[in-house]
């Protein structure tokens, strides 16, 4: 029946994370092809089994084949998997528009907003592309334990069960438990989220604070994204789940997380300006606080700690300020704002 | 409908209908008995009795042969039923009438208008019934709606706000040149007898929305499906009743949107030559709404509970529906009828060729949303999805041809003035007294006009909503006399008047009600109660 060279999956994008979910997907026996954009990177995978950009130790398996060829690969994959960052998120996307067909299964894994629209991945994959049957993979997942082999988990979700069932097939092995939900908004939103909770982790630790500190921080972090996911219509349960707290856990630990270092480095008194120029790789968390905190203001839902970080980044507030302020703020019931009305 | 294609329909709705429920066999006895516990409820408050002892000694009869017969006999007699609601709906069926009423439009459309008035209306108006003609303003996608209706199959979905719109929608759709469309009327159009006889012979089936079984549900969902698969345009009102807020339907019926998606996928695996199914939208826009005073009474009665259903309502009184006809043509009263842009089954637009196109213009190939494996195939998790895309098309579609008119702009600004001059009173202490002030200077009202009417001009702009005629004219003064005279001129009391240089309100409940249609355009979202 089948062509013989379909595919089981293509995946959109030869950065680190999609490098990485093709290569496992690869080593896993699947038939999967990895678009990317330069032409040498393709070479580069497809000759030596290196994306050297990225990975410059690890071979990559020898099954996974690149391709910069857009229109030929795309028709070839039941599931169109795009791993790209979200400031070019939406121009790759009307590429794939131009070639995707309704049948086909559209799923991301980009952690981030659209900074003027407010705009999800999946709406403006929605409005680039025919697709309906769209998705969201995400999780825990940094690319290089990926690529080092350590097990995994994440979630998948999507309105439609053919989605989440595919997808969960696509992954299923011994490296990597992909759990399914119907949570779009949710799901999207706490990978988008989690970075400005990771921003104050890092100023937490630049501070010189401890594991308290840390604890009190990332759980009331959770507690504002969980409101501000369901004043947009995301369940409250997807927030308990690898999408937001697993996800939350591994960003505010990690000491390779960028939003973390960017954290750190404001607490000890760095303009950010400077230490953008110096870290020279986008902090996703940077505009995701704009985007949230102007969001939240329409809203008029009133998110303490995306205040205080957003305070720190633009208003010249001392992060220990911030931090500060945060400890005076009136108490409640815990969980009061959460329960279900 | 013809007749051979009735019997058609009826046949395979009963098939469909059956293999649906038989295929739990535990499951055909729990249907059985589910219909005919919602039946016996239904039948304590039917008012004519005689009809309630007919259908009392069926049930009972279902009921003592149900209770002693194995599975074999079950499944005849959840046949048995479901023939009962087949026949009902698809109604008694006379060719003869069908030739005539089909050759003979006009003179059918005149004989449905004038039992709303017996002669009356049509000696009340110089013209006659061309004035009808001149009253109602076809507009918007008219000419794609054409060229579509020719190329597949259309499911034409309105908005609702009152029983006067069936009536209009075949009038515009005659005027349109297009050929009579299938509808489910409710019970309450037939029971006007005249009206009833010609509505089953132009392609009506008859809906008893007290009927809250199941498995009659599904007989009428079959049956529009049956009859789009067979080539004919149907037509419903999505939100499935007449909107009692007076807002823009914002959730609409998902069994019934989707039977749009069923015909094609069901097409497609027939292989038939004009698979296509499209959904067209449309908008009825009045300035005055026949039921307004029953409708928000309704609503606010109602609100958060489940709605009974008016039987007798301000409709049901031809002389009424007379004076509010003759009214509307005295005032020089445009009703729009506006066709918004076809939409394929999944929500995506239809262009003048019948192609579907995504967002950004480009041509889909809609057959590949329903593949399986290369084939077409049914997914009924997916296809409910569909339909919810489909339906958040529609609602975007109502609202971007709605058209706005001067009743709901001045009703809109004086009822923010009583909620900003009574911060502390709430919504229903408001609408029962008013509040402080009985009556707004004229000329804070005549500021609100504009600062409102700047803010619509906007949403015209940016194609989020259209604006009746007399709202595109700058002068307040003119918008406001405009809209007293019709508020004034039909309901039993006038919603607010002007006394000197003051504006009274009266009516706070018709205010709301004519206001709600500015909700749902994100514009006052907060000071809009629905």
């Amino acid at each position: 029946m089948r062509v013989r060279d379909s595919l089981d999956i293509l995946v959109v994008g030869g950065g680190s994370f999609g490098t990485a979910l093709a290569s496992l997907l690869a080593e896993i026996g699947r038939r999967v092809r990895l678009w990317v954009r330069r032409e040498e990177t393709a070479e580069e995978i497809n000759k030596n089994h290196r994306n050297s950009r990225y990975f410059p130790e690890q071979e990559l398996p020898r099954n996974l084949r690149a391709t910069t060829d857009l229109a030929g690969v795309i028709r070839t994959a039941p599931i169109v998997l795009t791993v790209i960052p979200s400031r070019s998120f939406r121009q790759v996307a009307s590429e794939i528009g131009n070639h995707i067909q309704g049948d086909q299964i559209l799923v991301h894994a980009t952690k981030g907003i659209e900074i003027e629209s407010f705009k999800r991945m999946s709406e403006i994959l929605r409005e680039e592309t025919c697709s309906l049957k769209i998705g969201v993979l995400s999780g825990p997942n940094l690319a290089g334990e990926i690529m080092a082999r350590h097990p995994a988990g994440a979630t998948v979700a999507s309105r439609y069960q053919e989605v989440v069932d595919r997808v969960q097939a696509v992954f299923r092995s011994d490296r990597m438990r992909v759990y399914g939900g119907h949570d779009v908004i949710g799901t999207e939103l706490g990978g988008a989220f989690k970075n400005i909770i990771a921003l104050a982790a890092g100023a937490v630790d630049g501070m010189g604070f401890g594991d308290n500190t840390k604890a009190l921080l990332m759980t009331r972090g959770l507690s504002e994204m969980a409101r501000f996911g369901v004043a947009l219509g995301a369940d409250v349960f997807t927030f308990g789940g690898l999408a937001g707290i697993g996800d939350l856990i591994t960003t505010c630990a990690s000491p390779l997380s960028r939003n973390r270092r960017v954290g750190m480095a404001l607490a000890k008194g760095e303009k950010l300006d400077d230490i953008l120029t110096r870290i020279g790789q986008v902090a996703e968390g940077v505009p995701t606080t704009v985007a949230v905190h102007r969001q939240a203001m329409a809203i008029d839902l009133d998110l303490p700690i995306v205040r205080a970080v957003h305070a720190t980044l633009y208003e010249g507030v001392p992060p220990i300020e911030a931090l500060a302020d945060l400890m005076r703020l009136p108490i409640g019931s815990e969980l009061a704002s959460l329960r279900y009305r | 409908m013809n007749d051979r294609d009735k019997e058609r329909v009826l046949i395979e709705v009963e098939h469909r209908v059956m293999e649906e429920y038989c295929r739990d066999p535990r499951g055909i006895e729990h249907t059985i008995f589910d219909t005919l516990y919602e039946e016996r409820r239904r039948l304590e408050t039917e008012k004519d009795r005689k009809t309630a002892r007919v259908a009392s000694a069926f049930y009972d009869r279902i009921q003592s042969e149900a209770v002693r017969s194995g599975p074999e006999r079950q499944r005849e007699l959840l046949r048995e039923l479901t023939r009962s609601f087949c026949q009902e709906v698809a109604g008694h069926f006379d060719p003869r009438v069908y030739a005539l009423a089909t050759r003979a439009i006009p003179p059918a459309l005149n004989a449905l208008l004038n039992t709303l008035s017996p002669l009356k209306l049509i000696q009340s108006l110089p013209n006659g019934l061309s004035d009808m003609g001149d009253q109602i303003e076809i507009q918007g996608e008219t000419e794609a709606f054409k060229i579509v209706a020719g190329l597949g199959t259309i499911v034409l979905v309105s908005t609702h706000q009152s029983h006067l719109d069936s009536i209009l929608l075949g009038f515009a759709l005659y005027r349109l040149g297009l050929p009579p469309f299938t509808y489910g009327a409710g019970l309450n159009l037939f029971t006007n007898k005249l009206i009833g006889f010609f509505m089953h012979n132009l392609g009506a089936y008859k809906v008893d929305r007290r009927k809250k079984a199941n498995l009659y549900k599904d007989v009428l969902k079959k049956y529009a499906g049956c009859s789009l698969e067979l080539g004919y345009h149907n037509m419903f009102f999505p939100g499935g009743t007449r909107s009692r807020s007076g807002a823009v339907e914002k959730k609409l019926k998902m069994g019934l949107l989707g039977m749009g998606l069923d015909a094609y996928v069901h097409n497609l695996l027939a292989k038939k030559e004009k698979p296509d199914i499209f959904v067209v939208p449309c908008t009825l826009n009045y300035h005055l709404v026949l039921e307004a005073e029953t409708l928000i009474d309704d609503h606010l009665k109602e609100v958060g509970r489940s709605r009974y259903i008016i039987e007798d309502d301000e409709f049901s009184k031809p002389k009424v529906v007379l004076d509010f006809i003759r009214k509307l043509f005295s005032l020089n009263s445009r009703i729009h009828f506006t066709v918004s842009r076809p939409l394929d089954v999944f929500g995506n637009q239809v262009d003048d060729q019948g192609r579907s196109r995504d967002v950004r213009g480009r041509i889909i190939d809609r057959t590949r949303y329903v593949f399986q494996n290369g084939k077409p195939a049914f997914d009924s998790q997916r296809d409910e999805e569909y339909t919810r895309e489909l339906a958040g098309s529609v609602i975007e579609a109502f609202h971007r041809d709605t058209v706005l008119k001067s009743t709901n702009l001045v009703s809109n600004v004086m009822f923010r003035w009583l909620q900003k001059r009574n911060p502390d009173v709430d919504l229903y202490r408001l609408l029962r007294t008013g509040g402080a002030a009985e009556s707004a200077p004229l000329a804070e009202t005549y500021a609100g006009i504009e600062r409102t009417l700047s803010v619509l001009r906007r949403k015209e702009d940016a194609g989020h909503v259209r604006l009746d005629q007399t709202l595109t004219k700058r002068d307040p003064a003119v918008i406001l006399s405009e809209a007293l005279a019709h508020l004034k001129s039909f309901h039993r009391r006038p919603a607010m008047a002007r006394r000197g240089d003051r504006l009274f309100h009266f009516d706070r409940n018709l205010i709301l009600y004519y206001q709600n249609r500015l909700a749902g355009f994100g514009f006052h979202e907060e000071e809009t109660v629905q």
